[in-house]
């Protein structure tokens, strides 16, 4: 079942009378539990798309149309709402707060998603998710102490702290090196699979495509 | 959770250095605001201790209480009016002790009022300072334009004019050091609207001090440095906050990006904003009433609770609008910039 649509989304850049065609009329649907991977060549418009998809810039022309309902139609406050709750980031840096522990970084998390979810409930939640990351022993580390790789995946924990929907990965694995590219694929897969989070993913490197379900080809603004 | 806090306690040092900039300034303020208060009450207490009322001055006397003649009708028919109004004068003088060593005083005559010392003729009535100088209540003091002499009756507190001590003296012995047989002014205590009167041209108490042209000069000099030190930590917060934003602009983007409201990023920053001017605020509070017991008995200072407030009321809404201009960036940034900038 399709959680996710894009429905003939284009994007066009203006830089001053020079107009610049990024995305042609982009058709795309993601399946729930599904992991996508979208590859392609520099400035195919791999990253544009997923930008677009996440309600981090807005489309030219076409929707995206989440749980039925076209978010290129609602306001910023409704996008950030969506962003807050339903969608988890990972980008190519973990992006993570440096003057927030471990910990922390997760609480917050839980802070802007406005969760439910009791003082005692919300311990448990960042046990469990920190366990399922292995970095439990890091709680309290702050993140200028994390190598590259727990990093990462501290920001994979913050990302799916909320239970989101969707999963939007930018180049999760570009800043690490292979085995750690590897673990945290993997760590991606089994969350995916757990807890039936539909994930869309750029990548660069052909060796992480083994860990998605579907693969898709973009050249030149195009699926191929 | 309390990011601002959080970021505080991480980041010691930076937040260190702001505050104890705002610390310094604002020290720095208090201490000029109590000198600025303490010379104006060296200069004009004599005026500033009296009630709110008008003060009627000759109207061809160019807002020059020296050169102002009161008509004697004209102040019997204001003095019959208000049974607390006087009719007063003062010229600066010198008053000659024992050993025939002089001092500066503010020789100060007045009709019948309870603002004012009874003087009879021959007394005189000193500021209590005029004790350090090693005189006495008994004492007997000269004046050169004076045939008589003068015995100190008593002292009263904080009446001094021009930096001077003020000498309450009787209209009489007035009369006849000045040759004059006016009154030089006439005030009118209690009065919400000064009336109008022929000849007479009246002034509000803050209006009266203002034609002191030592007072105006002084206290303008001196507020204009303290306003001076207020806009500089104003602009310090802006500057200081600014160079944050800019070092931040990445980490706002990404937390923009994950869901983090615009209006929860300006409170994290008023939230920093008001932790460290508060803390600031209160030890320079401490430190200039500190100040105030230790500084030397000659020091004119003088820092009342009421400055005080108003002058941390000002600190705390000049550091709020300098933060929040600077923040104008948080509103600016876009989520996709930070995200393709890189590690914040």
């Amino acid at each position: 079942m399709a959680i996710f649509t894009i429905d003939e989304v284009k994007k066009t850049f203006s830089n001053g009378e020079i107009e610049e065609e990024v995305l042609k009329g982009i058709n795309l649907s993601l399946k729930e539990g599904e992991i996508t991977a979208l590859v392609g060549a520099s400035g195919s418009g791999k990253s544009t798309l997923l930008t677009i998809a996440a309600g981090l810039q807005p489309a030219s022309d076409g929707q995206v149309v989440f749980e039925g309902k076209n978010i290129s139609a609602m306001t910023q406050e409704q996008i950030r709402k969506i962003r807050a709750s339903k969608f988890g980031f990972i980008f190519q840096f973990a992006h993570l707060v440096p003057f927030l522990t471990v910990e922390e970084q997760l609480e917050l998390m839980l802070d802007v998603s406005e969760s439910t979810l009791k003082k005692d409930e919300r311990k448990k939640e960042i046990d469990r998710v920190l366990k399922l990351v292995e970095m439990e022993h890091r709680r309290h580390a702050y993140p200028a102490s994390l190598s590259g790789g727990e990093k990462q995946r501290v920001a994979i924990a913050r990302a799916i702290i909320h239970k989101p929907k969707v999963l939007f990965a930018d180049e999760p694995t570009a800043s690490l090196d292979s085995k750690r590219s590897k673990d945290v694929m993997a760590l991606i897969q089994r969350l995916t699979q757990t807890l039936n989070i539909t994930t869309l993913m750029v990548t660069h490197d052909e060796d992480m495509l083994s860990y998605a379900d579907r693969i898709i080809k973009m050249s030149d603004g195009m699926v191929s | 959770m309390n990011m601002a806090w959080k970021e505080i306690k991480k980041n010691k040092g930076r937040f260190m250095i702001l505050g104890s900039i705002v610390f310094l300034v604002s020290f720095l303020t208090f201490i000029i605001s109590g000198l600025a208060n303490g010379l104006s009450q060296d200069n004009a207490a004599l005026i500033k201790e009296l009630p709110d009322g008008s003060f009627y001055m000759d109207a061809n006397a160019d807002e020059t209480y020296n050169l102002s003649k009161i008509d004697p009708d004209t102040q019997s028919n204001l003095l019959n009016k208000q049974a607390e109004a006087a009719a007063l004068s003062i010229q600066m003088g010198f008053l000659n002790n024992k050993n025939d060593k002089q001092q500066s005083v503010a020789f100060v005559t007045s009709t019948d009022s309870s603002l004012f010392p009874k003087v009879k003729e021959g007394e005189v009535v000193l500021d209590a300072s005029m004790k350090d100088t090693g005189i006495k209540v008994g004492d007997v003091l000269t004046n050169n334009q004076f045939s008589g002499k003068f015995t100190v009756k008593g002292f009263v507190d904080g009446k001094k004019y021009s930096h001077a001590p003020v000498a309450f003296i009787n209209s009489e012995n007035y009369k006849e050091m000045y040759r004059t047989e006016e009154m030089q002014l006439v005030f009118v205590p209690g009065e919400d609207k000064a009336q109008s009167v022929a000849g007479l041209q009246a002034y509000s108490k803050k209006q009266f001090l203002h034609t002191i042209p030592s007072y105006n000069a002084e206290q303008m000099s001196l507020n204009m440095i303290v306003w001076f030190l207020v806009v500089i930590s104003g602009m310090l917060f802006a500057i200081f906050f600014y160079m944050m934003n800019v070092q931040k602009i990445g980490l706002y983007g990404i937390l923009k990006a994950i869901g983090v409201k615009t209006g929860t990023l300006f409170k994290m920053m008023w939230t920093q904003m008001l932790l460290i001017t508060a803390g600031a605020l209160s030890l320079s509070v401490a430190l200039s009433q500190g100040f105030k017991l230790l500084s030397p008995d000659g020091m004119p200072f003088s820092l009342t609770l009421d400055t005080t407030i108003q002058l941390s009321i000002v600190f705390l809404v000049i550091g709020f609008i300098g933060a929040t201009l600077s923040g104008i960036q948080i509103k600016k940034v876009q989520p996709l910039q930070a995200i393709q900038q890189g590690e914040v």
